[in-house]
């Protein structure tokens, strides 16, 4: 038919190719999900990425000290073959398991840490931030509830069945927790106590007084518990931080059994310190402060005036037991890779890799 | 995790070709801007009484750019839906889409939500605060015709025309009479919707009122992986309620004179569908927009006035259960009065100014309102020097409070290589300089709004060919262009964490955006058979190009949500009383984050509709259409890990009378 020879034109000669162009050219990427490959014990490094808030993108990557390599940047997704959930904000291993915390999908993820296959899904936690193992039948994780909530709690997790047996109410806005001998140790973030929780009857023995929103807890080598604070944070009616009214971060200590802590405050409520991590042979506390990452000694007097290094947008820390390496996660925003980069204890970087998006912790195993 | 306040500031921050009657060939000339542009069109298609001399419209200023014209006819399918629905269905543009009915922004060229600017009637319509459009908040019967052009130009619309610029308007239909239309849908998901239409046009007035409602469960099925394989769940918390009442005014008073008013209200009450995998927080939103205009205009042989207002109320409430109710209200009141000189019939010159007047009252700004005022002035040149040569000349410069814009100048031109009894050849081109002045979330959030932030820049140009073939004996007419554009972007604005944790928008990076559009028009009418079909295609490479010591982003990566490719391929088919359309859009993958690390995988989607017009006596006619949507039952997302429906379908009955 005559009409037809317009397809002959240039113009449409160009559509024409370009559109036989474009199916060629419109291939997706391939997919970057290495298959997982087994995990080494000791020689592994797994770092919690957080993701972006509401797009279900958290993931774990592993790094394997062996080669200094990342060896899979999406590792939960390469092994399960599902995303993670929505904002992993802790991780943490009892035995050969890893107990992932996410905190907007409600949900604990249980993994072998062997394949990092996914062992059991335990859900309908409230806001879940932080997971800590008593034994190997029984794990604790605190729980936000709601941010207006004047109290959170701690489920109790029964780690044969995966289910959740009781629930402990403590104070506002529960974060890290620590188990020491038959005691848990609860930060009250939204207040300015620890609970103190009887792992064998849980029962709550009562609570010690540190400083202001406590935030992260260790314990050391002769048996004393450490809190950081970072003080309490007020915002005027228009948004902005009132530094007239915001507290100084503090350092606080205490031994198990007591009930009294002794507390060190901070030079400066410009900055809240946070992340508090022990090295590993438990004698030397790591902080991050001032766009920097502080440490000092258990038995300083002091608290440092400088850091080991600064570096911006510091989001996780890690100190590896093994050989003190400091791991910091960096975030500089939620819409690009995150990146480790790893530091010698004297502060001198060593290198860095990309991770996903928002790493927040490190586990060591 | 993210402090909550951060969090809700990031929910507000992520706080979004034609069915051819016997219009056909009408469509094509006033739908292309090639046809639309010659001199001898300077207003309306419609007959007009006597030797009434009509104004010279805006798109005459715009010589050298690409339009697409989706007139009532393209719309009337989706009468009960919003703009999201008719432009993912008809044009190669890329929505993202938190989910049916859910947060829908644009990219256009390559550039962000806040680049495309949107105008109704004149008037930019964008959101103040977020400074970009939902277009799943503006049903589609507000309005007649929306005009899509693609590539900068702020010097005729203002700010926030970087990537492209919507326009929205309901041109008059003299002499139409009294006419109305009722119609009820019912769909998939719990959709029920309804319009009620009525206009009326005699030589001298013209009225047209437009009602729309539309509710839907969107209770579907969506896949949801996890532990023991992949789960059928239900989607829950993703209800939504719309409606829309516009009304337009058009009198003429005398043989010059020409008095104008519209009135569109919005209302949308939705739940925010929460991601697949993450937890509801049960998080709500009410949008409500009331928008007013007048005008009136003056046209004389030589000299043409106008004078125009308009104001605005924009109301976006939004809570959930982390963060209780966050309430924002603006007040936008805009005025532009403008003079345009024919010179000759080849020369025209428009002078012009225009203020608007901000008042926001928003939670995240304190307990006080704000306000801020931007100015602007325009001078707009055409001058076809030959029949076959048009040229324009636009300039504007804003003034915004403490910050001056560029002069954003616009220079364009098309020649008509080519013209034979059956074909024509036209080049085209345009460069021009862009701006979008920061919004007042940007300015003014607390914490975190940075009062400094220059106003960002862009510097675009294209180029472009357009082949037109007639054949009268067989009804044909095949219309294919091309554009080739580049733009780059300075100043780029993006919200990062700081030290203190607080999340600050600063002026970080240059991104340039460059690419291919091409499409291809075919309208054929042998005999009773007509057929209109459409395949678009758009190459979109945008990238960062260099940023500043806090700018993290990697360069040389496509931006996160910018479609490498997209095209879209629709068929309107009409045989006696029935009708049919398909409509086939290609989405490419895009990535989810700015460093490449994770992407969605591309996807087509299929729609199609069957209709049948019953003439039940010479003044009613009953016409039904079942729509067919996602008919592959494919199961794609187009934000991440938020569910889109499968397949599902629409049916509707519309009672015609004249």
């Amino acid at each position: 038919m005559k009409s037809f020879s317009a397809f002959s034109s240039v113009p449409a000669r160009l559509v024409l190719g370009a559109a036989a162009a474009f199916s060629l050219l419109a291939c997706d990427p391939d997919p970057d999900v290495e298959p997982a490959e087994p995990i080494v014990e000791t020689k592994t490094v797994f770092v919690v990425n957080e993701g972006s808030f509401l797009q279900t993108n958290a993931e774990i990557s592993s790094f394997s000290k062996a080669t200094n390599a990342l060896v899979n940047r999406s590792l939960f997704n390469a092994a399960n073959n599902r995303p993670l959930g929505d904002v992993a904000q802790n991780m943490a291993v009892r035995d050969s398991t890893g107990y992932i915390v996410v905190n907007n999908s409600n949900k604990l993820e249980v993994v072998n840490l062997r394949t990092f296959r996914s062992l059991a899904t335990i859900t309908g936690l409230k806001l879940p931030r932080y997971f800590a193992a008593a034994s190997s039948e029984k794990g604790y994780v605190t729980e936000t509830i709601s941010y207006a909530a004047a109290a959170g709690q701690v489920s109790v997790i029964n780690l044969k069945t995966n289910t959740v047996s009781k629930t402990i109410a403590v104070g506002k806005q529960p974060e890290r927790l620590l188990v020491v001998g038959n005691r848990l140790y609860v930060t009250n973030n939204g207040g300015s106590t620890v609970t103190v929780i009887n792992t064998e009857t849980d029962a709550v023995e009562g609570t010690i007084t540190v400083g202001d929103a406590p935030n992260s807890l260790v314990l050391d080598r002769n048996n004393r518990v450490w809190v950081l604070s970072s003080g309490r944070v007020v915002y005027d009616a228009s948004y902005n931080i009132d530094y007239t009214l915001t507290s100084k971060g503090s350092l606080s200590s205490f031994t198990p059994g007591s009930l009294t802590a002794s507390t060190r405050i901070f030079s400066t409520n410009q900055s809240q310190p946070g992340r508090l991590s022990i090295n590993g042979s438990r004698d030397q506390l790591y902080y991050t402060f001032q766009g920097g990452v502080y440490r000092l000694s258990i038995n300083d007097n002091d608290l440092p005036a400088t850091p080991v290094f600064r570096r911006r947008n510091i989001y996780g820390l890690g100190i590896d037991p093994q050989d003190n390496t400091i791991y910091t996660g960096l975030a500089p925003s939620f819409s690009t890779a995150g990146k480790v980069v790893r530091y010698r204890n004297t502060g001198a970087a060593i290198d860095s890799f990309n991770v996903n998006i928002g790493p927040n912790g490190f586990v060591f195993y | 995790m993210i402090p909550f306040y951060a969090q809700r500031q990031l929910v507000f921050l992520r706080k979004a070709s034609q069915l051819r009657g016997l219009y056909s060939f009408l469509l094509l000339l006033s739908g292309t801007s090639a046809w639309a542009q010659s001199p001898s069109v300077i207003d309306s298609v419609q007959q007009l009484p006597n030797v009434r001399v009509e104004g010279v419209k805006l798109s005459r200023f715009a010589v050298g750019s690409r339009v697409l014209t989706l007139d009532s006819a393209a719309l009337a399918p989706y009468r009960t839906g919003s703009l999201t629905d008719v432009l993912s269905a008809r044009t190669p543009l890329y929505l993202k889409n938190y989910g049916p009915g859910q947060l829908s922004t644009i990219t256009m060229r390559g550039t962000s939500a806040q680049h495309t600017a949107v105008l109704w009637n004149g008037f930019n319509i964008m959101l103040p605060t977020l400074g970009q459009t939902d277009f799943s908040l503006l049903p589609v019967s507000g309005n007649t015709q929306i005009d899509v052009q693609p590539g900068p130009a702020a010097s005729l619309y203002g700010s926030g025309a970087v990537g492209g610029t919507l326009l929205l308007s309901s041109p008059v239909r003299w002499g139409a009479g009294l006419r109305a239309t009722a119609q009820i849908d019912g769909g998939s998901f719990g959709l029920r919707a309804g319009s009620l239409e009525g206009s009326f046009s005699n030589q001298k007035l013209a009225l047209r009122t437009s009602l729309s409602y539309r509710q839907a469960d969107n209770n579907f099925h969506y896949s949801s992986p996890e532990l023991g394989g992949t789960v059928r769940r239900r989607q829950e918390y993703a209800r939504l309620w719309q409606a829309s009442v516009a009304q337009d005014f058009t009198l003429r008073v005398g043989q010059r004179g020409e008095l104008t008013a519209a009135l569109w209200l919005t209302d949308t009450d939705r739940q925010l569908q929460p991601a697949i995998g993450a937890a509801s927080s049960n998080a709500q939103e009410r949008d409500q927009s009331r928008r007013l205009t007048a005008g009136y205009r003056l046209v004389g042989v030589r000299h043409e006035w106008a004078v125009r207002a308009a104001w605005f109320e924009d109301v976006l409430n939004y809570r959930d259960d982390s963060n209780g109710l966050s309430e924002s209200e603006v007040h936008t009141t805009q005025a532009q009065a403008e003079h345009t000189w024919n010179v000759a019939s080849t020369f025209s010159v428009r002078l012009g100014a225009e203020a608007q007047h901000f008042a926001a009252r928003v939670d995240g700004y304190g307990p006080l309102a704000l306000t801020e005022n931007r100015y602007a002035g325009y001078g707009l040149l055409r001058f076809d020097p030959t029949s076959r040569l048009h040229l324009s000349l636009n300039l504007r410069q804003a003034l915004l409070p403490g910050r001056r814009p560029p002069l954003t100048p616009t220079l364009g031109a098309e020649w008509q290589l080519l013209e034979t009894a059956t074909q024509t050849v036209q080049l085209k081109g345009n460069a021009s300089r862009s701006y979008r002045a920061p919004t007042l979330n940007e300015r003014y959030w607390r914490p975190g709004g940075n009062p400094n932030l220059l106003p960002e820049s862009g510097f675009g140009y294209e180029a472009g060919l357009v082949h037109t073939v007639r054949k009268t004996p067989a009804h044909l007419m095949l219309q294919t262009e091309l554009t080739a554009y580049r733009q780059l972007v300075d100043d780029w604005v993006q919200w990062l964490p700081g030290t203190t944790g607080v999340w600050a928008p600063s002026n970080l990076r240059k991104v340039r955006a460059q690419g291919l559009e091409a499409s291809t028009q075919l309208t054929w009418k042998p005999g009773a058979y007509q057929l209109t079909s459409r395949l678009a295609y758009a190459y979109t490479q945008s990238e960062k190009v260099q940023g500043t010591l806090n700018d993290t982003d990697p360069v040389g990566r496509q931006l996160p949500y910018v479609p490498l490719h997209t095209a879209a391929f629709t068929t309107d088919h009409q045989w006696h009383d029935w009708q049919a359309t398909t409509s086939c859009t290609f989405t490419g993958y895009r990535y989810t984050d700015a460093s490449g690390l994770n992407f969605l995988p591309s996807y087509f989607l299929v729609n199609a509709s069957v209709g049948r017009t019953l003439v039940l006596t010479p003044t009613w006619k009953l016409v039904g259409l079942v729509q067919g949507f996602n008919l592959t039952n494919l199961d794609y997302q187009s934000y991440l890990n938020r569910a889109m429906p499968p397949r599902s379908m629409a049916l509707s009955v519309r009672l015609a009378w004249r």
